[in-house]
C-alpha cells in the first residue's frame, strides 16, 4: 500500500499514534522537507474529497486528521530547514465564532487545516462581534473571513457580518465563509445569512478559501 | 383517547384514534408564556407554566422536562451563557482535561440546586398533567455528560487517544446518571429521552461505538427504573442503529429526518417504537402547508407501522418558528386519521 492511502487508513481508524509513526518512518527516509507537498497534502486534499458527501466521515476522524496535520506541523518546524515565513504563503484569513456563539472545535480543525494548507491566519476565537471580524480584515489585509456558527439563533448572527462587510463597501472584496453544523441541517441557510460559500466539513475549508480568495481578486480586478 | 393513552397504545401496537405527535417545544413555552429565558430556566413553576401554555396550544402527546443540558454542566462547575431565544450554552467548562476529573466533586442530585430545577420542574408537569399526558425527561447519556464539565474537545481528545482516563471518567459519571436519571423518574416523568452523541455515526467511528460507548450505556441503562428513547442525537443515526439495539429499558427509538424510516424498522425489527418526523430547528423555515405535507407523506409512508409516533427530529423547535407550522404537525395527523 502506497504512503498515501496507508495513512488514509490510519486516519479512518481514528489512529493518530499510527499515523505519526507511518509519517516518521516515510520523513526519516525522504527528508521531513518533502512530507508536506508529497505526503499530507495530497492526503488532507483526497481524503476532503472522499468526504464531502454528508454521513461519510465521523468528528472523530476528521479531529485525528487534524491532529495529525498538527503533529506532523510540529515536528516539520523542529526538523525542516522550510521555515514558517517560507511555507505560510497564502492568505491572511480572518477566522473565528460569532457573537454567542462557544462552540470552538469545529473553527479550532478549520484552523488547523488552512495552516497546514499554507494559509496565514489571525483566529480571534469566540463570541467575536461582527465588526471585529471586518477591522481585523482590514488591518491584516484579509480578503477572506471564515465565521462559525453552531446553532441556528446564532448563525442568525452572522448576518451582522454581511451587513458590516456591505456597510463598508467592501462586498465582494471581503468574502465570508461560514460554517458550522447548522449549515448541514438547514438547506438555504448559508444564502439566507448572506455567506459567500460553506464546505461540507473541516477538510474542505482550505478549498473554499482558495475560491474565495480568487473571487477577490476577480473583483478588485474589476473583471 | 388521550395522550398517555394514545402513547401506550402505540408502545403495545394497539389501535388508535390518530397517530401520537410529539413535537420537541420545551423552549416554546418560554414564547408562549412570554418568560425571559434566564427565569424560564431556573425558575420550575415558570418552565412548568410554559409547558401547559404548550398542551393548551398544541395538544402534544408528549411535554417535555427541560431540553438543556448546559444546565447540567452548570452544576459540574461550568459557566454559561444565556440568549434570549434559545436554551443556555457552555461559555466555560469547569475543567479543561482528563486529569482535572480527580479533583472535580460530582454534583448531588438530591441537593444540587439547578438538577433539583429538573426535578421539581418535572414534579410540576407531571401533578397538573394527573397521568394524562407522558412527561419526557431528556437526559445526555453518560458517555456524553462529560462534555458538560469539560467541553467536546476534550472529551473526544479523551476518548480517542485516551481511552482508560475515559473509561475511568464514565465509571465515575455512570452512578451520577444512574441517580440523576431515577430522580427524574420518580419526579413523574414518564421516560427518559437520551440524544445520544458519542454513539452517532456523524461524531464517532463505529469502533468506538461498539467498544467504549455501548458497554458503558449497557451498564448505565441496566440501573435505570424506567423506560428509555434512544434518540438520534442530531445527525442520521442509521448506521449505528444496530449497534443501539438490545440496550436495557429501550422502548423507541427517535430517528433523524433524513434517516429512512422503512430502513430503520428493518434494523430496529417490528416491536420497537420509531419516532419519526421534520426536522424541528428547520420547521420555521418553512409553510405550515409545507410542514403538514411533510407529516402526512411520513404518515402514509408508516401506514402500515402500528409502532410508529410522529416528532420533530434534532434539537427543540426554535422560538421564532410560527404556531402554525407547529399545528401542522397535529394537524396532519388529525386529517389523516380520518382519512
Amino acid at each position: 500500500m502506497d504512503i498515501q492511502r496507508s495513512l488514509i487508513d490510519k486516519i479512518c481508524k481514528a489512529d493518530r499514534t499510527g499515523a505519526n509513526m507511518l509519517l516518521d518512518a516515510w520523513g526519516e527516509e525522504n527528508g521531513y522537507d518533502r512530507l508536506l507537498q508529497d505526503v499530507l497534502d495530497p492526503v488532507l486534499v483526497q481524503i476532503g474529497e472522499e468526504w464531502r458527501s454528508p454521513g461519510t466521515v465521523t468528528l472523530a476522524q476528521a479531529y485525528v486528521a487534524a491532529k495529525v496535520a498538527e503533529d506532523l506541523m510540529g515536528r516539520i518546524a523542529e526538523r525542516s530547514k522550510i521555515t514558517p515565513e517560507v511555507r505560510q504563503k497564502k492568505g491572511p484569513a480572518v477566522i473565528g465564532n460569532i457573537e454567542e456563539d462557544f462552540h470552538a472545535l469545529g473553527r479550532k480543525m478549520v484552523g488547523t487545516f488552512l495552516y497546514t494548507e499554507g494559509w496565514v491566519l489571525h483566529d480571534l476565537g469566540n463570541d467575536v462581534p461582527a465588526a471585529t471580524f471586518v477591522d481585523k480584515a482590514l488591518e491584516t489585509g484579509a480578503r477572506v473571513i471564515g465565521v462559525s456558527a453552531m446553532m441556528l439563533t446564532t448563525a442568525r448572527n452572522i448576518t451582522k457580518v454581511r451587513e458590516e462587510i456591505d456597510r463598508r463597501n467592501l462586498t465582494g472584496l471581503i468574502r465570508l465563509a461560514v460554517g458550522g453544523a447548522i449549515f448541514r441541517v438547514c438547506p438555504g441557510l448559508v444564502e439566507e445569512i448572506g455567506g459567500d460559500g460553506t464546505a461540507a466539513n473541516a477538510l474542505g475549508a482550505a478549498r473554499l478559501f482558495d475560491m474565495l480568495w480568487a473571487d477577490s481578486l476577480v473583483k478588485e480586478a474589476g473583471v | 383517547m388521550n395522550s398517555m393513552e394514545r402513547i401506550l397504545a402505540t408502545l403495545g401496537g394497539k389501535p388508535l384514534d390518530r397517530r401520537a405527535v410529539a413535537p420537541v417545544l420545551s423552549l416554546y413555552g418560554a414564547r408562549l408564556t412570554n418568560c425571559p429565558l434566564d427565569q424560564y430556566y431556573t425558575d420550575p413553576y415558570s418552565y412548568a407554566r410554559g409547558q401547559s401554555a404548550v398542551f393548551r396550544t398544541f395538544q402534544p402527546d408528549v411535554l417535555f422536562s427541560p431540553f438543556n443540558f448546559p444546565s447540567i454542566g452548570l452544576a459540574f462547575g461550568s459557566e454559561l451563557h444565556f440568549f434570549a431565544d434559545q436554551a443556555p450554552n457552555i461559555s466555560r467548562p469547569a475543567i479543561g482535561t482528563a486529569e482535572e476529573w480527580d479533583k472535580l466533586v460530582l454534583p448531588d442530585p438530591d441537593t444540587e440546586p439547578h438538577l433539583l430545577f429538573l426535578r421539581e420542574a418535572i414534579r410540576q408537569i407531571a401533578d397538573e398533567c394527573q397521568g394524562q399526558v407522558p412527561v419526557a425527561a431528556v437526559l445526555p447519556p453518560p458517555v456524553d455528560l462529560p462534555v458538560l464539565a469539560m467541553g467536546m474537545e476534550s472529551w473526544l481528545e479523551t476518548i480517542l487517544f485516551k481511552p482508560d482516563e475515559a473509561k475511568r471518567i464514565t465509571d465515575r459519571v455512570i452512578p451520577f446518571f444512574v441517580h440523576l436519571a431515577n430522580g427524574l423518574l420518580e419526579s413523574g416523568a414518564t421516560f427518559i429521552v437520551m440524544p445520544c452523541a458519542f454513539m452517532s455515526p456523524a461524531i464517532v467511528t463505529r469502533e468506538v461505538a461498539s467498544t467504549f460507548a455501548r458497554p458503558a450505556m449497557e451498564k448505565a441503562m441496566a440501573l435505570i427504573k424506567g423506560p428509555m428513547v434512544l434518540h438520534h442525537g442530531g445527525a442520521p443515526v442509521l448506521a449505528h442503529l444496530d449497534l443501539l439495539m438490545g440496550l436495557p429499558s429501550t422502548v423507541a427509538f427517535g430517528l433523524d429526518h433524513l434517516d429512512n424510516i422503512e430502513e430503520a424498522r428493518r434494523i430496529a425489527g417490528p416491536d420497537i417504537v420509531l419516532f419519526g418526523g421534520p426536522c424541528g430547528p428547520n420547521l420555521g423555515r418553512k409553510t405550515a402547508t409545507e410542514v403538514e405535507e411533510e407529516c402526512l407523506a411520513i404518515l402514509e409512508d408508516r401506514r402500515k407501522d402500528a409502532h410508529f409516533a410522529l416528532f420533530t427530529a434534532g434539537a427543540d423547535i426554535p422560538m421564532s418558528t410560527s404556531p402554525e407550522n407547529i399545528h401542522a404537525i397535529p394537524k396532519a395527523a388529525e386529517s389523516y386519521g380520518k382519512n
